[in-house]
């Protein structure tokens, strides 16, 4: 069972120019009190096509989570421009929330995100090379597609047990906490829309 | 039920038809079950798991997050046992009466009985079926339960021994494995227990089994396909008196529920040959499961079809339920006295003997009384649009919320924010949530110990220059060559110092990657070369010293912001530099490290005080090459700070105090002169002394400072000189004030405490050597508590504190202590805040609080181990508060432990530790009882005891005797 469930997550100051941060209120709950930090991290889906354009935004540790039902905000710097292929920067993209406990992702929520032109003269008539400053974007915050996973939680002991080892032993890690460093990255955007939103693995 | 009852109600918007919806299991739910007390309910599915619901009446309503639907949960159901032991699927889950126990059976074969006061304690575990179970059913008076098989048995067990009664087979023999359940049932009366599935001259029924002899003689016939579910009604009922037939009572009967696959549903009664009512293809595929509702009246059938009937029944045709009082006469009377019985009118019967006792029992419901009260209140409050925390809005706080979040940065640079909590779990794992969110601030346990937080900058600063500068010198190439930039380097060694969860990380930057491990060793070893003995600061030219002093800087800053979150901001501007760096140069690293990092939760970090030098890696293998060197004579040695040209260590952080020291600044006529200079809230002295400062250490009382040529000075708080120099029999290793004592390690591994003030001796050149007899033992820790007693945390993960009066040292912690793991004692804890306690035990062992639940949950360990395990740790904690003189744990352990002895019923203990606190009544002057024990009065303990003592109505008797002695005190 998860430990963490996410209540509610807020879009803050939407819409918004496209160079202004972005800004999550995210609130969670917690069945029991999580030895570590969880990490949350924004991913920027630069380009539908490939993934090679995903940026991260930011990635903050949220801790200690006790018992109980928790808020913050996360906040993090709008994207590269210089990074999104020039085609996609106007229309219709995607941005990932996604929190992992233990390097281990357990849950995904994806908004779709619009950027346009608020101008309507340059919504009829973009220029060739998108002007990021001129751009609004708007993220569809009413229609969250949020993607849970089953995940191990519970090997806060083991840990804890290796910790109190010398350090000098510290190759006996065990699997489950050794970094992945790709974690997440691939498959975004098959991930993302899943037929059914609540979908579990 | 209303808009299941009423079509007006189904029609109405506002009448919430599905309450809550839960969605934890991870599989298909085989059971869902309410507690008889209906305050729990409980599922168990194909994912091998047991869940236990309690109603949550804290939070209000609320929508699952990304569900397409408004589905609002009116109802919060949490989860708060998740009860593990089956190897496959839960098919059916049982209360007994009373909800004692929990049976759950499962295709695993067994049946597992669990403990359902103390979850998730597993009581017995009963094996014997060589099949499937598919269904259970208790006993209403709980004597037997009975678990039927695809084994094409039924068997009994008792609940006494948990040993098998009786297996039937004989109606089964012609059954196959065809149902997906075989759900059987006992009659309320006792006398009957229905099983499904069996089969009589190859027509399916329902065998009816008595009590009695076990005897298989009756069934219930009809049904054209396997019998899938078989529920009684709860209620018995007697023939409903009608005017004019005959006025005398008819026997008792009972009303019974037939499920099938042929997905018809039949209600039977008992005094009837043939079935009430028969109702065919009710539903599109075979029945699952049947209720009845708790007035007798009402039944609600699943199927597998994905549909639910509801069948409502009047007086008339089933006739008039018993009252709860007469059913439990029928029981009485037939089987006498039974356990289910027993558990209720225990309590009631008991006669309370002492007034006083009686107030404290009426105090104690009154207090039960309004925490309901406050629950309710707090219930109200919470369903209304806008919850209140604190006294503030969640609105407000929503306003303000990223102003107002902690944010922080970790060692290795990245941003950690604090969650504001905006509401706790009333799930009863209060203690839990509590003790995790009141971290224990670094500046309290500086104040309450000799600060070691800031301390630890000392000994990373003289031992870094000596590692820093040998590096260059023994490996030119790697440092100019593959990392050509001085910051890798210090990153590098930062990582290898400081944090030595990173080292093996650290490695990753070295130019043979193919083998970190070995080429961390060889670094390791190459390092160690160069560190004994003297640093080899001279031998390095200035500029690398210079640079090096840069590194080290950056490198200081670390760990303290580690331990404080509100750093200072100019702390945090170099902070971010190097780390913003590094990112973008050896991300890979980055990562590494911030995967590890990760799993070092920072307020472990806070609360244990950073290590000392002697845990760095390179004083770790400096003190073993000592001690081959110096080879079989077993001379200890602890590695000596080096002298430096000046630093700073911070005392304490309220008040602001800290000490500078300058050494050889001032030349008068060729003698230099090194000058300490110490800075309290703004205020400042300085002094002079004739020679180098190796190492310094203050409270608020004093400061103390080790010279070279093995002296030490001791200065009042204003900068008077309170003693001439003390001679120390060999050179300083640590030094540590605490208060007006002061604690000096020399390298030859002796310890001295004195109490400058007073101008006593308390410990008195005490060697190491009894503590740190293994061959690799080093102290990772040194504390002084403000009684003076010398705390030694070694590698190995002991504390021994040393106990002036007896001259021995004892053992405080052990981090592999088993004790502790399988400890649980949650239930006597009081409340929150007893879980706050803090003091110099607390900072030696970290956090242990919740592992023995933990423990439990693991190993289910069996309940008389975890009581003995409880006790001796409890007893070990009270032990070691009094040995440390910590009057405040002492006293926070002594009423832990009185709490479980009243919980548990351990008189003799308890009994044993009244009498002490009671002393004797008449005093006579041969009595060597001492009134009080670490600064607490006895018989005031003994005062805070008694409302313990009062809960349970066992101890009345010691109740009272302590109650009427301290009266005859009090009147003296």
């Amino acid at each position: 069972m998860a430990k963490v469930s996410v209540l509610n997550v807020a879009v803050l100051e939407n819409p918004s120019p496209f160079h202004s941060p972005f800004r999550f209120e995210i609130s969670f709950e917690c069945s029991e009190a999580l030895s570590d930090d969880l990490e949350w991290k924004i991913i920027y889906v630069g380009s539908a096509e490939s993934e090679e354009f995903d940026q991260i935004l930011d990635s903050v540790l949220v801790g200690p989570v006790p018992a109980g039902r928790h808020m913050f905000v996360f906040q993090a710097d709008a994207p590269n421009p210089s990074l999104i292929p020039e085609t996609d920067a106007v229309g219709v993209t995607v941005v990932l929330i996604t929190c992992t406990y233990h390097g281990q992702e357990f849950i995904r929520v994806g908004y779709y995100v619009n950027n346009e032109y608020p101008n309507p003269e340059l919504r009829e008539n973009p220029p060739p090379k998108p002007d990021f400053s001129q751009l609004q974007r708007n993220i569809l915050a009413s229609n969250p597609r949020v993607t849970r996973f089953h995940i191990n939680w519970d090997n806060s002991d083991r840990l804890e047990a290796i910790e109190n080892q010398d350090p000098n032993l510290d190759f006996g890690l065990p699997l489950n906490c050794t970094p992945i460093k790709s974690l997440g990255l691939p498959s975004c955007i098959s991930g993302l829309l899943p037929e059914n939103s609540m979908d579990c693995i | 039920m209303s808009p299941v009852l009423q079509e007006d109600d189904e029609k109405d918007e506002n009448i919430p038809k599905m309450l809550c919806q839960m969605d934890n299991h991870l599989a298909c739910v085989n059971c869902v079950r309410w507690s008889n007390s209906g305050m729990y309910l409980a599922s168990g599915g194909d994912d091998k798991l047991i869940m236990v619901w309690k109603r949550a009446t804290y939070i209000g309503p609320s929508t699952v997050f990304g569900s397409s639907g408004k589905l609002a949960n009116v109802e919060q159901w949490r989860c708060v046992s998740i009860l593990r032991s089956h190897s496959g699927d839960v098919m059916d889950v049982a209360w007994s009466p009373h909800d004692a126990w929990l049976a759950s059976c499962s295709v695993d074969n067994t049946v597992v009985i669990w403990n359902a006061v103390k979850f998730p304690e597993i009581l017995a575990t009963l094996r014997g079926h060589s099949g499937l179970v598919k269904g259970l059913t208790w006993d209403p008076v709980g004597k037997y339960i009975a678990s039927q098989a695809d084994d094409r048995s039924l068997k009994v067990w008792r609940t006494l021994d948990w040993q098998l009664e009786t297996s039937i087979t004989k109606p089964f023999d012609e059954c196959g494995g065809t149902t997906h359940v075989l759900r059987l049932s006992w009659s309320p009366d006792g006398h009957y227990l229905v099983s499904a599935h069996a089969m009589n001259n190859s027509g399916p029924t329902a065998q009816i089994i008595e009590r009695e002899g076990w005897k298989t003689n009756m069934d219930f016939v009809g049904h054209r396909k396997a019998v899938t579910v078989v529920k009684f009604n709860p209620k018995i009922f007697k023939k409903k008196q009608k005017n004019g037939s005959s006025t005398k009572p008819s026997c008792p009967y009972c009303c019974c529920a037939v499920g099938s696959k042929d997905r018809s549903l039949s209600v039977w009664l008992t005094c009837l040959k043939r079935p009430l009512v028969v109702i065919h293809e009710l539903f599109d595929k075979s029945i699952m499961d049947i209720s009845w509702t708790l007035n007798g009246l009402g039944i609600l059938v699943c199927s597998m079809d994905g549909s639910v009937a509801f069948l409502d029944f009047s007086q008339d045709e089933l006739g008039d339920p018993l009252s709860e009082e007469e059913k439990s006469r029928i029981h009485q009377s037939t089987y006498g006295k039974s356990l289910a019985i027993m558990t209720e009118a225990q309590l009631s019967t008991a006669v309370i003997e002492n007034p006083e006792m009686l107030k404290y029992q009426r105090r104690q419901q009154q207090q039960q009384l309004d925490q309901k009260n406050a629950t309710a209140r707090e219930t109200s409050s919470a369903s209304s649009v806008t919850g209140v925390v604190n006294g503030e809005s969640l609105e407000d706080i929503r306003k303000n919320l990223l102003k107002k979040q902690v944010e922080t940065r970790t060692a290795d640079g990245r941003r950690r924010i604090t969650p504001l909590c905006i509401a706790q779990l009333d799930t009863g794992d209060f203690s839990t949530a509590f003790f995790n969110s009141i971290p224990l601030s670094s500046s309290l346990a500086g104040t309450m110990l000799s600060s070691p937080s800031s301390q630890q900058l000392l000994p990373l600063d003289s031992s870094t220059p000596s590692f820093g500068a040998s590096k260059p010198c023994t490996e030119p190439v790697a440092a100019t060559g593959a990392r050509p930039t001085g910051e890798s380097v210090s990153k590098d060694s930062m990582n290898a110092t400081s944090t030595p969860a990173a080292m093996s990380p650290s490695v990753l930057t070295t130019p043979s990657k193919i083998e970190p491990m070995k080429a961390f060793d060889s670094r390791f070893t190459e390092r160690s070369k160069a560190t004994p003995g003297a640093p080899s600061l001279t031998s390095v030219i200035p500029t690398a010293v210079e640079r090096l002093k840069d590194q080290n800087l950056v490198k200081e800053l670390r760990p303290r912001d580690l331990l404080e979150s509100s750093s200072d901001s100019d702390e945090k501007v170099h902070l971010v530099k190097p780390s913003s760096l590094s990112k973008r140069k050896l991300e890979l690293e980055v990562e590494t490290v911030e995967k590890k990092k990760k799993g070092r939760p920072r307020k472990d970090s806070r609360l244990l005080p950073m290590s000392l030098s002697v845990q760095s890696p390179a004083a770790l293998t400096a003190e073993k090459e000592a001690m081959c060197l110096s080879a079989p004579a077993l001379a200890l040695k602890l590695p000596i700070p080096g002298p430096q040209r000046a630093f700073t260590l911070q005392v304490s952080s309220d008040p602001c105090m800290y000490i500078e020291v300058e050494n050889e600044v001032t030349a008068v006529g060729g003698i230099r002169l090194s000058r300490l200079k110490c800075n309290r809230e703004g205020k400042e002295w300085e002094t002079v002394l004739t020679s180098r400062v190796l190492t310094a250490a203050g409270s608020c009382d004093v400061v103390c400072v080790a010279c070279e040529k093995r002296m030490l000075s001791v200065f009042s708080s204003c900068g008077r000189r309170l003693l001439p120099p003390i001679l120390l029999p060999s050179p300083i290793s640590t030094l540590h004030c605490t208060g007006s004592y002061v604690m000096a390690l020399t390298a030859a591994a002796t310890l001295s405490v004195w109490d400058v003030h007073r101008q006593v001796v308390v410990v008195k050149e005490e060697s190491l050597h009894s503590i740190l007899s293994g061959s690799d033992m080093t102290v990772s820790q040194i504390l002084l508590t403000q009684h003076g007693i010398p705390v030694m945390n070694l590698s190995d993960g002991k504390a021994y504190c040393f106990n002036p009066s007896l001259s021995t040292w004892n053992l405080v912690s052990d981090k592999q202590d088993s004790l502790a793991q399988c400890a649980d004692f949650r239930n006597s804890l009081p409340s929150q805040d007893a879980m706050l306690c803090s003091g110099p035990l607390a900072i030696i062992q970290g956090r242990t609080s919740n592992s023995g639940r933990q423990a439990a949950r693991l190993f289910s360990v069996p309940h008389v181990v975890q009581q003995e395990t409880t006790l001796a740790y409890l007893e070990n904690q009270v032990a070691a508060a009094l040995t440390l003189q910590s009057s405040h744990e002492y006293r926070h352990w002594l009423l832990l432990y009185a709490r479980y002895l009243v919980n548990e019923g351990f008189e003799y203990r308890l009994r044993e530790i009244c009498k002490d606190l009671l002393g004797p009544v008449h005093s006579s002057t041969g009595s060597q009882w001492e009134s009080t024990v670490v600064g607490l009065r006895k018989r005031e303990l003994l005062k805070e005891l008694l409302p313990v003592i009062g809960q349970n109505l066992r101890f009345q008797r010691l109740f009272t005797e302590c109650q009427e002695q301290l009266d005859i005190l009090r009147d003296k």
